[in-house]
């Protein structure tokens, strides 16, 4: 999904509203950060991009961010190369926003090994609407 | 041997052997009349007692799945999944299931013989309501001490000695075998670390086990499971223990040792070792633990949980494969 396609989604009111739009401008994309958090919105490819550590401190501004470039009908890609820790509720969002999804895909990148293996065993990784990149982190 | 007669229900039975014979003796013909009869068997085994089954077992032993006890059993809370895994994927066949499973050895460390047994009862209260199959629990005579033997009488209903199969007549029974688990812990090792915890306490929490976990010596994969471990027990502690918790760690021989302490209780017996189901917002705190960690010891006092993750220095083995005739994995 490209820019164009963003801004489609905007205008048939499928995707971010302009003021996040706006809002994502303005900052540089940066739609959320605390003191241990920082998520920014990734454009080629659609999604966002998370850095730091999640948890029972922010793990509820993970599903706030996420909704905020959630698309039903097309890909989210989330760059998590640069969490450091993500606790269980952290990566249970990322879960939700997958089942969440009608046709698209949840593409995980950069997904680091603990948080794979952590996935594994919560019989997370299974699922068919997300999705484990192995390719290079993207968006950063 | 006799009172070979088919189950209805779930039957949880030691065999107490001495030496190799009577192991042979105990095991080969049980085996055997569950090949005979249609019905899937599962022998998790050392290596040395599956190559044995092997050899006795011949032309049958295609028809047996193996696993290896050191593995699949390292973490003692990690059987029962397994042997629910083997019993759910043969549920409603209309045909019972044979296991063999020897969680006790000689070389086990105190607190891993402790959590073995605990392990024993719960198989109770996790198949005692379910299908019907029969696992066959040896223990060596020979090799584990007295009180090892008499808490098998205590855990298991039946028990089998010599050629003669009969009813444990001190048997726990269902109910107390879930009940609150409060065996004392002892107290090992001076502790290198200490702090208490809040909501926002986790972060020095993951530090000063990363930090612990580092000076001991772990690999660094192992000291981020661990802080992923301890993490999870502290949100637990945050979350339903009370707003906090305390968090002390130590070293012993071969491992290093988080314990968290907190005012919160819980009266789910298996709460750690049922796999979550992936569409369930289930905790999965002591579920990830247990998978993460060597060891998970869980106590409900009077007063609160205590938590104790023990993690060794030295590589631990992880979950495989043994047999090499079917494609069943106990655990991924």
């Amino acid at each position: 999904m490209g820019v164009a396609d963003i801004w489609l989604d905007f205008w048939t009111g499928k995707g971010p509203g302009i003021d996040e739009l706006a809002d994502a401008a303005i900052r540089g994309g940066r739609i959320y950060a605390d003191k241990q958090l920082v998520v920014t919105r990734t454009l080629e490819p659609y999604g966002l991009c998370f850095s730091g550590e999640i948890d029972i401190t922010n793990s509820k501004a993970v599903p706030q961010a996420l909704s905020l470039a959630f698309v039903r009908n097309g890909d989210m890609h989330l760059d998590v190369s640069g969490l450091i820790f993500c606790d269980i509720s952290g990566i249970r969002s990322f879960v939700d926003a997958a089942e969440a999804m009608d046709e698209g895909h949840l593409l995980l990148h950069g997904l680091p090994p603990l948080l794979q293996k952590v996935m594994t065993v919560t019989g997370w990784s299974d699922m068919k609407s997300l999705v484990i990149c192995h390719c290079a982190a993207v968006g950063r | 041997m006799p009172a070979l007669n088919p189950v209805e229900k779930f039957r949880h039975e030691a065999l107490l052997y001495s030496g190799w014979a009577e192991f042979v003796a105990g095991t080969v013909p049980f085996i055997r009349e569950g090949v005979k009869a249609g019905e899937p068997v599962l022998v998790v085994e050392s290596v040395d007692k599956i190559e044995m089954l092997r050899i006795a077992l011949g032309d049958e032993t295609d028809a047996v799945l193996f696993a290896n006890m050191a593995e699949v059993g390292s973490n003692p809370a990690r059987i029962i999944p397994a042997w629910h895994e083997f019993v759910s994927r043969h549920a409603g066949t209309g045909r019972r299931m044979r296991g063999i499973g020897e969680p006790i050895w000689k070389e086990r460390s105190a607190d891993e013989l402790i959590e073995c047994q605990r392990h024993e009862s719960l198989l109770n209260v996790a198949f005692g309501h379910g299908e019907p199959w029969w696992l066959l629990c040896p223990y060596d005579t020979e090799k584990l001490d007295a009180a090892v033997i008499d808490e098998a009488r205590r855990s298991h209903e039946f028990i089998t000695e010599g050629s003669e199969a009969r009813r444990s007549e001190i048997f726990r029974g269902l109910e107390a075998s879930g009940a609150p688990f409060d065996v004392p812990l002892p107290d090992r090792g001076t502790s290198v670390g200490e702090i208490a915890f809040g909501v926002d306490g986790l972060g020095s929490v993951r530090s000063l086990v990363a930090r612990h976990a580092n000076a001991a010596g772990l690999h660094r994969e192992r000291v981020e499971e661990l802080m992923t471990a301890v993490n999870e027990v502290a949100t637990n502690s945050v979350r339903h223990g009370g707003g906090g918790g305390s968090l002390r760690i130590w070293q012993e021989h071969v491992a290093l040792v988080c314990e968290i302490r907190d005012a919160g209780r819980f009266n789910d017996p298996l709460a750690d070792r049922q796999r979550p189901s992936p569409v369930h917002s289930a905790p999965r705190g002591l579920w990830v633990a247990n998978q993460l960690c060597d060891l998970v010891q869980i106590r409900n006092f009077a007063n609160g949980t205590v938590i104790r993750l023990h993690m060794r220095r030295l590589p631990t083995h992880r979950l495989s494969v043994v047999s090499d005739a079917q494609d069943y994995t106990p655990l991924n």
